[in-house]
């Protein structure tokens, strides 16, 4: 394998990682001291994370500031639902929906976030989006213009980077040439290894299984319209190697492309509630991305 | 900050009226998912207590002081449920709970845009079910 040439990307953690603690003993300052406790650089969150969401109050809002100030840390990626499947007799109209996101939308742009991970409405286990989902999106590019965002569609497993919606979403980026729609890769999508412990989380849920996981290569298929990956994980043993994903393959690619983006620790594994089981795991995936990155 | 448990110690207890009549008993629930949901999205089930159910279309949900029935709930996709926020579960038993601990469970789901609209429970309306929903707590 060749020698990964420094690159621009950027090591960061998503709050979900924290998901199973944040209200319950930590706060999100103890995120913020978690991130930078771990050198990195950038947090993604999650609507669920700011207070009075919709309508945080301008003191949380400079809270925010101090607290990325304070810590080092770049605002990374808001996770944001294109909910349509608000009310139980009926799917939002496309002129709902958008109303609804826009709030997203200027939220994240008062936050200083440029990146969205906009999940669309599924029609199924595949994540396959419901059809129609393109004039949704459509409808939403002259907002995400306005308010400098990217909506990014999560390449999310069970779905392969070789997924026919995919392929649908490429076609949609270069027919309608927006900068404002593109993807989050989850690594997830790479998992190879698929042992017991990794297959169902605490809560007794089994996770989908995939027909097919994506080939590392594949993400040069998305990498230009990639703006932000989930740097899922299911364990991270002693010797700092995740168990189940090809992370030297596919980051190797990822900075051999000079790829720019956000790279945020997203943790999926077991004993998620215990926080010194999580913050070591989370340490151990750090220094995993470091020694492959090269920095 | 809030318990790990769903169902929270602090709030447990009986409901008096003006007349100082016991009308029944209450808890705070809040929902353990990662995110934060609108209440129309909320599909609250039954409440059953030391074995007694009761059932949820009797159930009262207050959240930040509105007190909603499960068909007002449906109706609010406007207000959301932060995820560090506890529901207050309001139930009627004329006469309330003895002192001493009881056995409380709530049946609750929430529909999601993403989730497998297949894994539905019809009795529920719920595509994805809650969890950690059973509590042994204290009437003091």
């Amino acid at each position: 394998m060749s020698e990964t040439k420094k690159g621009q990307l950027k090591r960061g953690v998503s709050l979900y990682s924290y998901s199973d603690l944040f209200g319950y003993c930590m706060t999100l300052e103890d995120c913020f001291q978690d991130i930078y406790d771990m050198g990195a650089t950038c947090v993604e969150i999650l609507a669920s994370h700011v207070e009075n969401y919709p309508n945080p109050s301008t003191q949380w809002v400079d809270n925010w500031f101090k607290l990325c100030e304070k810590y080092k840390i770049e605002p990374a990626e808001y996770g944001h639902w294109f909910d349509t499947r608000l009310y139980e007799e009926r799917e939002l109209n496309v002129d709902e929906a958008v109303e609804n996101i826009v709030r997203d939308f200027k939220l994240a742009n008062l936050l200083g976030f440029k990146v969205l991970r906009t999940k669309l409405t599924t029609l199924n286990e595949n994540c396959d989006p419901v059809p129609g989902w393109e004039k949704y999106v459509e409808k939403a590019l002259p907002y995400a213009e306005k308010y400098d965002v990217r909506m990014c569609s999560e390449i999310h497993r069970p779905t392969a980077i070789t997924t026919k919606h995919v392929q649908d979403y490429l076609e949609f980026i270069h027919k309608t040439g927006t900068k404002h729609f593109g993807f989050n890769v989850d690594f997830g999508t790479f998992q190879n290894a698929f042992p017991a412990y990794a297959e169902r989380n605490d809560k007794g849920l089994d996770y989908p299984k995939p027909k097919a996981a994506s080939k590392p290569a594949d993400i040069l298929l998305v990498l230009p319209y990639t703006y932000c990956c989930h740097a899922k994980f299911n364990l991270m043993d002693e010797a700092f190697d995740e168990v189940t994903i090809p992370y030297k393959e596919v980051l190797h690619i990822m900075v051999d492309n000079d790829w720019k983006g956000f790279l945020v620790s997203e943790y999926e594994g077991r004993r998620k509630d215990e926080p010194d089981f999580l913050y070591d795991q989370l340490r151990r995936q750090h220094i995993m991305i470091k020694r492959i990155i090269g920095y | 900050m809030l318990e790990d448990h769903a169902i929270q110690t602090r709030g447990f207890h009986n409901t008096v009226d003006e007349k100082g009549n016991v009308t029944g008993f209450q808890f705070r629930m809040r929902t353990k998912y990662y995110r934060v949901l609108w209440l129309s999205q909320f599909r609250p089930g039954d409440v059953i207590v030391d074995g007694v159910t009761y059932p949820r279309d009797e159930i009262v949900w207050e959240l930040y002081g509105v007190d909603y029935t499960p068909a007002e709930l449906r109706k609010r996709g406007d207000v959301a449920w932060q995820v560090t926020d506890a529901a207050i579960v309001k139930v009627k038993k004329p006469g309330g709970l003895s002192q001493g601990y009881h056995e409380v469970n709530v049946k609750y789901g929430w529909i999601c845009n993403y989730i497998d609209p297949e894994r539905f429970d019809p009795v529920l309306g719920i595509n994805f079910y809650g969890f950690d929903n059973t509590r042994k707590l204290l009437i003091v």
